[in-house]
């Protein structure tokens, strides 16, 4: 049985700046698949998420999800519909506390109109207070309850990391795209990452897609490996294929 | 002193200032209610939405004016004018924000806030048919509920409770997702925009609820001084209010409270030596830029925690 | 009278174009728009006119005695009052340099009190006649007086070392930094720049207008008219949009009414920020949210 893909793109192109950043790029994510993207610097990863994600606009081609085509709308429109990202850097908001940045994850979820939040009605103050107990409870299952209370800017690499992660996961959204979520972690935060990113799909049936450039991490914890060269992917598999893959290895060449 | 129900103590107390003032000191403590609503509301597009604005002296004076002009032409109660004035303000706060809709933002959204701004002020001058222009509208003396507010006393009541009522709801609005939102946009707009927020929408949002409180504040002061005349709203005014949001402290409603009672006497010192005005709001500004950009409330901040300002309720 | 307007136009267009230009040189040198930028010019003709009638100096080096102050204050005031705040937010450098404004205007008016200084007749060209347009001695001086400024400046940007000094730092500071430039002494002297330039401009009308501590506001408002209509960041477009709000100006004033010349830089930043905010020759405007 096929499971139906939560993301199609067919035949995406990105123009900007003069330079053709993607070029005829086709893939899919999936429920309860973790799908890494990698490829050699400039390879047009991060643009493939801008342009999933909205931030930039594709030149041609259709990008679906759930079904609808998104290709025009603009990120909040496309976040609302439950696509949530995380950035390469400085994605957080520095001067929130940890929890604050959780909080405004649940925004959405949150069903209170503006008079109520105004007046201070009961309705709106127990919305409030769920979301408020809801973020506590998240922080704590991902172990950073501790640090709750601290601006965001002042939380060491890895916590941020995981606040962000934890404020994506919010709502929780069907497609989760992580850009690089392992940089600068120490190796034991880079294991529970992976290990988080596997429940996720495998328990919660997320679909994920990862931008990484660390292989290990990709090969061991992805289903499906697209490789992406100069804007073109070049390669598709499970991890075993891409690692003897001709192509793959060329691109590499020389690289890391 | 974690305890925010301190705050509430703050209003009861205040209702016996009248006791300890003469009608001149309570003028002055009347001017400060009418600048504390004037930097609360600064504070939300500059401080919470961190947008460089210069439209505040615009919403102050729209306010005022249509507050007196309904007060003289249309021959309207005090408090329904004062709505009248504060819904004015709000279409005012849309108006100058409403490119934001189109993505307008930063130095762009600063200037065409900086153009209206003085727009507002030659139409004030202009249309002196129904503005007097410089010679200034004089206001009629309010009454609320049949009572005269011809005394700095009763005036301070009906201001007080304006003022409390006023700054718990914007207090009420800044800790919850509106607030959150909003200052998430002033942190990074591109990873609010990733979680679904409006970003446009709560831009102007920010404005219109600025230009509805300063709107108030405007209606307050036309009653208070008795005459509107644009000079009221110009570029002194401008630094002067600058100063009142700085000093207090950027993003904080404290800030805004403490700001513009530290400053409100001041401007009168300076009226009579041409410059001085200008010299001390500017060079003020400058210290606190370059040796307390936070604001005295971070100061107070740090050794009473009551002072830090959650975005949340507990 | 068309063309009659716009030979006036064009002369007051000069003044905001230069006023433009050296408010966009700071921008795109140091990614700060200076807001007190209007106090600076005003602050050049108040100069010049302490040197000249005080002081009894001849124009000329009333005018170079002044660029070369102001050159000085641009960069005293970067590594004084800009350099130390870098590390907080950005609109901490917009209200610090409006403050700074502020303080200039409060001292010229301390220093000048009430009054509305005129200055006396220092040229004395006479018009000259072509066809049915009359060019004032006043007209040839300014625009003769930008246009050589302008030559200068666009030879130097684009043809000398200095210049494509100038454009790696604009284009990547931290490429410019790589190869070995100061960035931070980069930041300083445009300022420095910066600022004098736009206090020429200031020099400029001094012999030809009523002096007073306000004018700054006037200036400073034109000059991001100017860069709005002719494209936010763009040089050229400042200089375009300068011309074109002094010749729209005029029009303006002659065929609707004058009190509209007061408002046109108003009208013309609401006007393109709602109809095109690119102006000109600008890039992106709007983020895509």
């Amino acid at each position: 049985m096929t499971p139906v893909p939560l993301l199609a793109l067919a035949d995406v192109s990105v123009d900007f700046a003069g330079l053709r950043a993607l070029t005829r790029v086709s893939l899919e994510a999936v429920r309860g698949q973790v799908k890494a993207v990698i490829g050699p610097n400039g390879a047009g990863k991060t643009t493939l998420f801008n342009v999933i994600s909205g931030y930039v606009p594709a030149t041609s081609g259709a990008i679906r999800f759930l079904g609808q085509d998104i290709h025009n709308l603009t990120p909040h429109q496309i976040a609302a519909m439950g696509v949530r990202r995380t950035f390469q850097n400085g994605g957080l908001f520095g001067e929130m506390t940890a929890l604050e940045n959780v909080l405004a994850g649940f925004h959405a979820q949150i069903k209170s109109g503006f008079a109520g939040l105004l007046f201070g009605t009961r309705a709106a103050r127990e919305a409030e207070r769920e979301a408020l107990h809801r973020a506590r409870r998240l922080l704590d299952l991902m172990e950073i309850g501790h640090v709750a209370d601290q601006p965001a800017k002042d939380l060491s690499g890895g916590q941020q990391r995981m606040v962000e992660i934890v404020r994506a996961l919010a709502t929780d959204p069907p497609l989760l795209l992580l850009d690089e979520p392992a940089v600068g972690l120490a190796p034991p935060v880079r294991d529970r990452l992976m290990e988080i990113m596997r429940r996720l799909a495998g328990e919660h049936g997320l679909g994920i897609l990862v931008i990484e450039h660390a292989i290990d991490l990709v090969m061991k914890g992805s289903d499906v490996i697209v490789v992406l060269n100069s804007g073109e992917k070049i390669a598709e598999g499970k991890p075993e294929e891409i690692r003897r893959n001709r192509d793959v290895l060329e691109a590499y060449l020389g690289y890391g | 002193m974690r305890d925010r129900r301190l705050f509430y103590v703050v209003p009861l107390l205040a209702l016996l200032v009248p006791a300890f003032t003469n009608p001149y000191t309570q003028f002055v403590v009347n001017l400060m209610l009418v600048y504390i609503l004037v930097t609360v509301g600064f504070n939300i597009v500059m401080g919470y939405l961190g947008q460089l604005a210069f439209a505040n002296t615009a919403f102050f004076g729209i306010g005022a004016y249509t507050t007196a002009l309904v007060m003289v032409y249309a021959k309207l109660p005090f408090l329904l004018a004062l709505v009248l004035g504060a819904a004015a303000g709000a279409l005012a706060g849309f108006l100058a924000s409403v490119t934001a809709l189109r993505g307008i933002r930063l130095y762009y959204l600063a200037i065409i806030t900086l153009a209206f701004g003085e727009l507002m002020r030659w139409v004030y001058i202009h249309a002196d048919q129904v503005t007097r222009g410089t010679d200034g509208l004089p206001v009629p003396v309010a009454s609320v509920f049949g009572f005269a507010l011809d005394s700095e006393m009763r005036k301070y009541y009906v201001f007080l409770a304006i003022v409390v009522l006023v700054v718990k709801g914007t207090s009420n609005l800044l800790r919850s997702r509106v607030g959150r939102a909003i200052v998430a946009i002033r942190d990074n707009e591109f990873a609010t925009a990733s979680l679904g927020i409006p970003t446009a929408q709560y831009i102007v949002l920010a404005f219109v609820w600025s230009g509805f409180i300063v709107g108030i504040a405007g209606g307050m002061f036309a009653i208070l001084i008795g005459r509107v005349v644009p000079e009221s709203f110009g570029l002194i005014e401008l630094i002067v209010q600058f100063a009142m949001v700085m000093v207090g402290g950027l993003g904080s409603l404290a800030g805004g409270v403490i700001g513009a009672v530290a400053l409100t006497a001041l401007p009168e010192y300076f009226r009579r030596f041409p410059g001085l005005e200008e010299m001390f709001f500017g060079a003020l500004l400058v210290l606190i830029l370059l040796f307390l950009p936070k604001g005295l409330v971070s100061f107070f901040a740090r050794y009473l925690p009551v002072f830090r300002e959650p975005l949340y309720r507990e | 009278m068309f063309l009659q307007l716009v030979v006036s136009g064009i002369s007051q267009g000069a003044i905001y174009a230069l006023v433009a230009l050296s408010l966009t040189l700071v921008y795109r040198a140091t990614t700060i728009v200076n807001f007190g930028h209007g106090d600076f010019v005003m602050a050049g003709a108040f100069v010049v006119y302490v040197f000249v009638i005080l002081a009894g100096m001849p124009f000329l080096p009333a005018a170079l005695l002044a660029f070369a102050l102001l050159f000085a204050l641009g960069l005293a005031i970067q590594r004084g009052f800009i350099e130390p705040i870098k590390a907080g937010p950005h609109i901490g450098f917009a209200m610090m340099s409006i403050a700074l404004g502020y303080v200039l205007r409060g001292v010229a008016r301390a220093g000048w009190g009430r009054e509305v200084l005129p200055m006396p007749r220092v040229f004395d060209f006479p018009p000259i006649f072509l066809g049915e347009l009359v060019v004032t001695g006043e007209s040839l001086v300014i625009v003769g007086v930008v246009a050589v400024l302008l030559a200068v400046f666009f030879v130097v940007f684009y043809r000398t070392r200095t210049g494509k000094m100038i454009q790696a730092v604009y284009q990547s500071e931290r490429g410019a930094a790589l190869v070995g430039i100061n960035v931070r002494r980069f930041h300083c002297i445009m300022w420095g720049f910066g600022v004098a330039l736009g206090a020429v401009g200031g020099v400029l009308v001094a012999p030809f207008t009523l002096l007073h501590p306000d004018l700054g506001a006037s200036f400073l408002i034109r000059g991001f008219a100017a860069m709005t209509l002719g494209g936010f960041g763009s040089l050229w477009g400042a200089v375009a949009g300068g011309l074109l709000l002094g010749i729209a100006e005029q029009q303006l004033g002659a065929y609707v009414s004058t009190k509209l010349i007061d408002i046109a830089a108003y009208l013309v930043i609401i006007a393109v920020l709602v109809v095109r905010p690119v102006g000109l020759f600008g890039r992106v405007a709007a983020v895509r949210v």
